[in-house]
This record gives structure tokens, C-alpha cells and sequence, in this order.
């Protein structure tokens, strides 16, 4: 589903990304792995579009989507998360995932012409949006600004308006930061969900468990390079891989 | 009494100019978030696109371009027209340079033009201005009725621009919009194309202060490039901020507001040498409420609220 | 060669009001609208001054004591009370004390053109072909010491430093042991002191009128959008320049469009260039402003 080749992207002098390919196939779960300053967000970036590269392809469902603006490439059904939430703040909670319901026709002529119903909601969105919310815990704060939310709700906002884009791709940015224990159970029941419904996974994070519990596949990254990729069991025992978790946990980052 | 009446008529009238104006400027700065410090530009282009198009062609010491005569429902829509014309130009080159470029690009473009008003004396007269320009309806009325119509006139127009801008503001174009000033990044992956809902909020806010401009031309009879400085812009921000910025309704009551605090004065008889101090005075004036609304109330008299959606039944 | 002198003289005037408005941008990150307005404060406080008696050097000086004292005043209880409140704010913040100061000199001078009371003096010769006046010439001193004067207080004292520090880097600038707050207070006394000066010296050359400060306010804006937001030493550049751009445009425009011509150059600086003259010898990213 998506094909990333040959990645290559400096700032000023420094190579942040050197040369990286993954693939990500349809209906699977794959994780990117690294310490800070790999390069893992950078290639994030690059594959969703909010950064360009100095060369390289990225093509998603056969199309060559690297140099497109961030919004075209939402459009194409891939969708990303951002490390840490702040959602739309001076938004209601309900605004916000309606702001991501793909349906909606967002230029002027309806909102002046067919004024009753882009002026409303469907009772079959308001009830989608609802259950989603219910699904994440945040039913009850439907028509609250979302600048009046905690971290913990912020972060189960971002996965719920992910879930109402009805992506075909999800890049998850750091999904299990901040998150604790028992919640964390509840997103990876969420996450094999989605899978299961046809959703195709990248996920960038940190916490070593949760990506080798629910992966299918991780991709290693160290110095803007991919050091190791495989089955989890494969690059966890890389001995790669872990010089470069041990080298960066005993030194200072 | 009577003077009383048309007074509050003509203070009223100039209220609802400027409630256009603020209605305009929050479309696309309250819900927007565009730092726009040029929205005397429209005004203006729409104000001389109206006389150029009604009035009779220039004679006597008068030189200006066309003045065709046409009537005033043709010179409204012009202007509303070039208003939005003007505003895709500006906005097209503008729209892409970071927030506190665009606002200076808006000011600087602002003033460009009004220095055209005044040094093109073949367009429009100069600094010497149009003068003798009727308002609707002055065969058939005698001047202080045409007073009164014409606020009843505005008084719609308030209306119908409440009504559009709020339609706006509830749909899925407002959100967008909402969604872009409150979170560019996280918009961009809903799928929302930041340039082109800019350029549309900013091209109708600019019909709309285009069409507050030929309004302004019915109110005062006469233009002269003076009537489009940058203090206007600063004003109608003012208004806003007071009324409540992101608020349709604070649009509303601060253009109004506004004109009550600042013109209120304006009945007083003074001899010239008080009259200039109170101008001065009411300037400080302005300054002095603009500094205590950011300080103690920034978001307004009526604040931005928590909106509800409505859901369709069946 | 009269235009270059005379752009050379605008462009110092320009240079004094440019170089704190740049300073304070650098420093506190925001458009100050009332800077022009100082430059008002300045030019009508030294005709007070110089209305009880006092010779125009002295008036000068405390024009500059008064400025200084003002903007930091209007710094430490309006300014920077909002400061959390982002750059918008402050903005329109500035506007509101553009106008209370304004209207508080408009009622107390009127709105009568003023000018100096000076003895009027010939322009200095230079084989035979008048060149300036003394007081130009004087403009153009003050402007030279004063450009030397500052490049040496932010590169050699110790307070320089601190600006310097802080406008980089405030979190780092206060561990390292400069203390922020100190600072801004000599920013905007600095920045406040100078627009004065560019007050009375607009005055000498010109003539006192209440629409002064928003005029120069316009081509302040040019010079620092010109030598690059924040690069106090490209604004001094640009400032020259602009100066000298502006009486070489009136050659080819109609002289109306005087300030139309900065405002040409904003736009197309800003279009083409957005780093301005900076982006000569600063090549580092200069997303920072």
C-alpha cells in the first residue's frame, strides 16, 4: 500500500534521513523504531506530506504522492497523528471530529444555498460521532471546548478523530506516549479493530513493548538509516539494535 | 426634536456600515484568524467602484473616469463585485507569506491604494473628491425622509449580512475555517486545503466591505480619498475587539457600539477651537478603551462561545 | 547630487527611528505602531521645551530623557502585562497607545502645523555649490556616532550583551545570569530615546504636524522589513537606502507618492525576498524574528 524509496532529506548540513525505503502492505501493522534523532520523524513528515525531500519516491496505492501538500495527501485516505495532541482548542469536542468526516462539502455555495442542511448535522453522523466519543470516554464532554481538556482526554480525542476520517492508512505519531497501563490496553484492542476492518498501520514509538506486541513487522532506524527490519523477535535481538537503545539509554539524551 | 431624530438616524446609519465591516472582519479574522490590517482597501475600491459606475459623467471641474449613470442595484452588485475582485488579487500573492508578513502586506497594499485614489486625478478627481452624489430614492423624497429610508435600508443589509455570515459560520465551511485558525497542521490531515478556504473568506470579506463602502458613498453624498485612511481599519478591529472577536452577534453590537462612543460627542455645539480638542480627546479616547478591553476583557463584550450543532430530525 | 544629499539626511532621520523600532521587534517580537507616535511625543515635547527658553541641544537632550522614560513606562505597565497574550494583542495594543498619544498631543498642541523657532541659516558651500545646512549636517553626525554608539553597546557592554542574549535566546539568556527583565527596560528606553530624537530632527528639516508619526511609522515599517525584521544592522543599511530610494522614486512618480514608494518596496521585498537585506550576510535560516 505504501512504497517509500530511497529517502534522502538534509537541514543545513545535517543528513536527517539517509537513504531510507520501508514498505507498508495492505492490512498490516508496522512499526519504526529509533532513538531520538534517527530520523523517524522526519520521515514521517515526509510521508505525510508536511516536509519535502531533498530525493527519493513515496508512492501510496500505486501513486506517486511525495511533493504533495499535506491536505492532498489526507484526501487520499492516509491519515497521521501528532505526538502531542492539542486538537482544535477553542472547538467543541464534537466539532472536532466532525471537522474530520470526510463527507462534508466545506466550500461556500451550500453553506449559503443549502443552508438547513449545511447549517446541521444528519442524525447518522451525529450518532457515528457519538459513538465513537463513548468509545474513547469522551461522550459526556461532547459540547465542551477542547482547550478545556486534560492530557489523558486530549490523546483519546486524537485517536477518535482519527477513527471518524474512515482512513485506508493511519501514521500514529508516539500513540502510546502518556498513556497509561489499563488505556493502553484499550488502544491496542482498538488498533487490531481497525485492522480488522481494513485499516493499514505506521507507527512511530518509543515504548519498545507496545510496538512488539502489536506489530507485524519493524522497521530499526538509527543516524537517518534503517539498521534492522523483520519480526519483532528478529530486530528486538538484533545486535544492531540493541547496541544503539543501550549506547542512548547509558548516554545522555 | 426633530434634528435629535436624525441625528440618532445618522449615527445609527454609520453604525450599521460599520457593523458590515466588523461582520466582514470577523468572518475573516475571528473565524479565520487572518491578521488582516487592509480591509479599508475593499471599502474604498467598493465606495469608487460605485461612483464611478452611478454617478453622471464628470462635468464642470469634476474629472473622473466613467460615470455611466447606471443604476444603483447595478453600482451595489459592482461593488460587492470589485470588493471581492480586489480581495482575490491582494490575496492570491499574500495569502501565502506567514501571519505577521500578510498583515503587513494588507496595511501596505491599504495604503498603496489610497494613494492612487488621491494622485489619479483622471479616475477619480483626486484629493479634491466627487462631491454632489445622490443617494437612492432623493427625487422622490424630501431629505430627511431619505435619511430615514436609507437607515432602513442599512438596517437590512445588517440583516442580511448577519444572516449570511452566520450561515457561513455554522456550516462545514466554518468549521474548516475554525479548524485552520485554531490548528493549521492538524487541519492539513483533515483534508482541508488552507489556501483555498483563505482566499475565499478573505475574497468575501472583501464583496462584503465593498458593498459596506457604496453604502458609506449613499450616507455622506460625496468621496474623497481621506474617508479611506488606515485609521478605518484600525477602527473596525477596535469595534470588533470591543463586540467580541469570533462572535457574530459581538460583530454586530460593536460596530454599533462604536460609532456611539466615538460620534456621541459630535452633537455637542463647540466653537472650532473645542471641537479639535474633542476630536483629539475622542482619539485618546479609542486608544485608551482599546488598551483597557485587551487588558481586561480581550475577548470582547460577548464572547466567542462553545457552538452547538444542530441535528436534523428524520 | 542634491537628491543623494538629501536622501542621505532622510535616510539618517529614517535611521533613528528605524533602529529602536528594529530593536524592539528583536527583542519582544512584536509590531510597536506607537514607535511612530514617540517620534511625535519627541518632536512636539522639544517645541515645548524650546518655547521656555531653552537652546535646541538641551531641548534634545531631555526629549530624549522624557522618551526614554515614557516608553519604558509604557512598556513595564502596558506592554508587557499582555505580553502572554501573544503577538495579536500586543499589536493592538500598541494601536491603542498610538492613539491615546496622539490624541493627548493633538488636544494639547492643536492641530496647527508647528515648526521650530531656528535661526534660519544658508546651506555650507562646496565649491561654490550649496550642499546642506549645518543642522543636516549635524543630523548626519548624530546619526553616524549614534550608529558606531550602538554597534559598540551590543557588541562591547555588559547590557548589550544582555539584549543580545535575550532576543536570541530568553531561557538560556536568564540561566546564563542576564536577567531579561533589566534588559527590556534598556531596550525601550534605547529604542524610545532614538524615536524622540527622530522626532526633533524630522522637525528641523520639516515641520511639525500631528499626522508625522503615522507617516514615518510607514517608512520605518519599509526600512525594517527591508534590512530584514530584527537585523539592526541591515535596518541601518536599508534605512540609508530607503532614504535615498525615496527622493530617486519622486524623479519618476508624482512626489504624492512619496510614501507610496515605501510602501511599493515593503510589498515587494516582502513578495520576493521576505529575509530583506539580512539574508545578505546572515545565511542561517532566518525564520527567527
Amino acid at each position: 500500500m505504501l512504497e517509500v524509496r530511497d529517502i534522502h532529506r538534509s537541514f543545513g548540513g545535517v543528513k536527517a534521513v539517509d537513504g531510507v525505503s520501508l514498505d507498508v502492505d495492505a492490512g498490516r501493522i508496522v512499526g519504526l523504531i529509533g532513538t531520538n534523532g534517527a530520523g523517524k520523524t522526519t520521515l514521517f513528515n515526509v510521508i505525510s506530506g508536511y516536509l519535502g525531500a531533498d530525493a527519493g519516491s513515496v508512492r501510496f496505492e500505486g501513486a506517486a504522492i511525495l511533493g504533495e501538500k499535506p491536505h492532498r495527501v489526507a484526501r487520499r485516505g492516509m491519515v497521521r497523528t501528532f505526538q502531542t495532541p492539542v486538537g482544535f482548542p477553542r472547538m467543541t469536542v464534537l466539532e472536532n471530529m466532525l471537522v474530520f468526516l470526510r463527507e462534508h462539502d466545506t466550500t461556500i455555495a451550500p453553506a449559503l444555498f443549502r443552508r438547513s442542511v449545511a447549517g446541521s448535522i444528519s442524525q447518522a453522523e451525529a450518532a457515528r460521532a457519538e459513538e465513537i466519543l463513548r468509545a474513547f470516554g469522551l461522550a459526556a464532554k461532547r459540547d465542551i471546548w477542547v482547550q478545556d481538556l486534560g492530557a489523558p482526554e486530549l490523546k483519546m480525542l486524537e485517536f477518535a478523530r482519527t477513527v471518524m476520517s474512515d482512513p485506508k492508512m493511519l501514521l500514529l505519531d508516539e500513540p502510546a506516549a502518556g498513556v497509561n497501563l489499563a488505556l493502553l490496553d484499550s488502544l491496542v484492542e482498538t488498533i487490531f479493530r481497525l485492522r480488522d476492518s481494513g485499516v493499514t498501520f505506521l507507527i512511530v514509538d518509543h515504548n519498545l513493548g507496545f510496538i512488539c506486541r502489536i506489530c507485524d513487522f519493524i522497521y530499526a532506524m538509527a543516524d537517518g538509516r534503517v539498521i534492522s527490519q523483520g519480526g519483532p523477535d528478529e530486530v528486538v535481538n538484533n545486535p544492531a539494535v540493541i547496541e544503539c537503545y543501550i549506547g542512548s539509554a547509558s548516554g545522555s539524551r | 426634536m426633530e434634528s435629535i431624530l436624525l441625528f440618532v438616524v445618522g449615527i445609527l446609519s454609520i453604525g450599521a456600515i460599520y457593523s458590515i465591516l466588523c461582520l466582514a472582519l470577523n468572518l475573516e479574522a475571528g473565524i479565520d484568524g487572518l491578521w488582516d490590517l487592509g480591509i479599508v482597501s475593499f471599502f474604498g475600491i467598493g465606495a469608487y467602484t460605485y461612483v464611478l459606475l452611478t454617478a453622471p459623467a464628470a462635468e464642470n471641474h469634476q474629472h473622473y473616469l466613467l460615470g455611466l449613470g447606471l443604476p444603483i442595484w447595478v453600482g451595489l452588485a459592482a461593488a460587492g463585485l470589485m470588493g471581492g475582485v480586489a480581495a482575490l488579487l491582494i490575496g492570491v500573492p499574500s495569502l501565502r507569506l506567514k501571519r505577521e508578513y500578510f498583515l503587513i502586506t494588507t496595511l501596505a497594499f491599504a495604503e498603496v491604494i489610497r494613494q492612487i485614489y488621491a494622485n489619479e486625478l483622471w479616475l477619480t478627481n483626486g484629493v479634491a473628491g466627487i462631491y454632489g452624489l445622490n443617494p437612492p430614492f432623493s427625487e422622490s423624497l424630501p431629505p430627511n425622509a431619505r435619511q430615514v429610508v436609507i437607515f432602513a435600508l442599512l438596517s437590512v443589509a445588517v440583516a442580511v449580512t448577519y444572516l449570511i455570515v452566520r450561515s457561513l459560520c455554522v456550516s462545514p465551511f466554518g468549521r474548516a475555517l475554525k479548524a485552520l485558525r485554531e490548528n493549521e497542521a492538524l487541519a492539513m490531515t483533515a483534508g482541508i486545503n488552507p489556501f483555498a478556504h483563505h482566499i475565499r473568506a478573505f475574497a468575501l470579506a472583501g464583496a462584503l466591505s465593498g458593498v459596506a463602502g457604496a453604502f458609506y458613498v449613499w450616507y455622506n453624498t460625496l468621496i474623497i480619498p481621506g474617508q479611506f485612511v488606515a485609521d478605518v481599519t484600525f477602527f473596525v478591529w477596535t469595534a470588533l475587539i470591543i463586540g467580541g472577536i469570533g462572535n457574530n452577534t459581538g460583530a454586530l453590537v460593536g460596530g454599533i457600539l462604536f460609532v456611539l462612543l466615538h460620534d456621541a460627542l459630535r452633537f455637542l455645539p463647540l466653537s472650532n477651537d473645542m471641537a479639535e480638542v474633542v476630536s483629539s480627546v475622542r482619539t485618546a479616547l479609542v486608544g485608551v478603551i482599546l488598551i483597557l478591553v485587551l487588558r481586561w476583557r480581550p475577548e470582547g463584550l460577548l464572547c466567542e462561545r462553545p457552538a452547538r450543532v444542530r441535528v436534523r430530525q428524520g | 547630487m542634491e537628491i543623494i544629499v538629501f536622501g542621505v539626511i532622510s535616510g539618517c532621520i529614517i535611521l533613528f527611528g528605524a533602529l529602536g523600532f528594529s530593536m524592539t521587534l528583536k527583542a519582544e517580537g512584536f509590531i510597536n505602531v506607537a514607535h511612530g507616535q514617540m517620534l511625535l511625543l519627541g518632536a512636539y515635547l522639544a517645541f515645548l521645551f524650546s518655547s521656555f527658553g531653552l537652546p535646541m541641544v538641551v531641548a534634545t537632550m531631555l526629549v530624549m530623557l522624557c522618551c526614554g522614560v515614557c516608553g519604558v513606562a509604557i512598556y513595564r505597565y502596558l506592554y508587557r502585562p499582555v505580553k502572554s497574550r501573544g503577538i495579536l494583542v500586543l499589536l493592538f495594543t500598541s494601536v491603542g497607545v498610538a492613539y491615546a498619544i496622539n490624541g493627548i498631543v493633538g488636544a494639547v498642541a492643536g492641530k496647527r502645523v508647528l515648526a521650530y523657532d531656528l535661526p534660519p541659516v544658508r546651506a555650507m558651500r562646496l565649491d561654490g555649490v550649496p550642499i546642506m545646512t549645518v543642522y543636516e549636517l549635524m543630523i548626519i553626525g548624530f546619526a553616524l556616532i549614534a550608529a558606531i554608539a550602538i554597534h559598540v553597546f551590543l557588541t562591547s557592554t555588559w547590557v548589550g550583551k544582555s539584549i543580545r542574549a535575550v532576543a536570541d535566546n530568553y531561557d538560556l539568556a536568564r540561566v546564563r545570569g542576564f536577567d531579561p527583565g533589566h534588559t527590556s527596560d534598556y531596550v525601550w528606553f534605547i529604542a524610545s530615546a532614538l524615536a524622540g530624537v527622530a522626532g526633533v530632527f524630522s522637525g528641523i528639516i520639516g515641520s511639525l504636524h500631528l499626522g508625522m508619526g503615522w507617516q514615518q511609522i510607514i517608512i520605518i515599517l519599509a526600512a525594517t522589513v527591508l534590512g530584514g525584521l530584527g537585523s539592526i544592522y541591515g535596518v541601518m543599511l536599508a534605512s540609508l537606502l530607503l532614504g535615498i530610494g525615496m527622493e530617486l522614486g519622486i524623479m519618476v512618480l508624482p512626489s504624492n507618492y512619496r510614501t507610496g514608494v515605501a510602501f511599493l518596496i515593503i510589498i515587494a521585498i516582502l513578495f520576493l525576498r521576505p529575509e530583506g537585506l539580512q539574508s545578505l550576510w546572515s545565511p542561517r535560516t532566518g525564520a527567527r524574528h
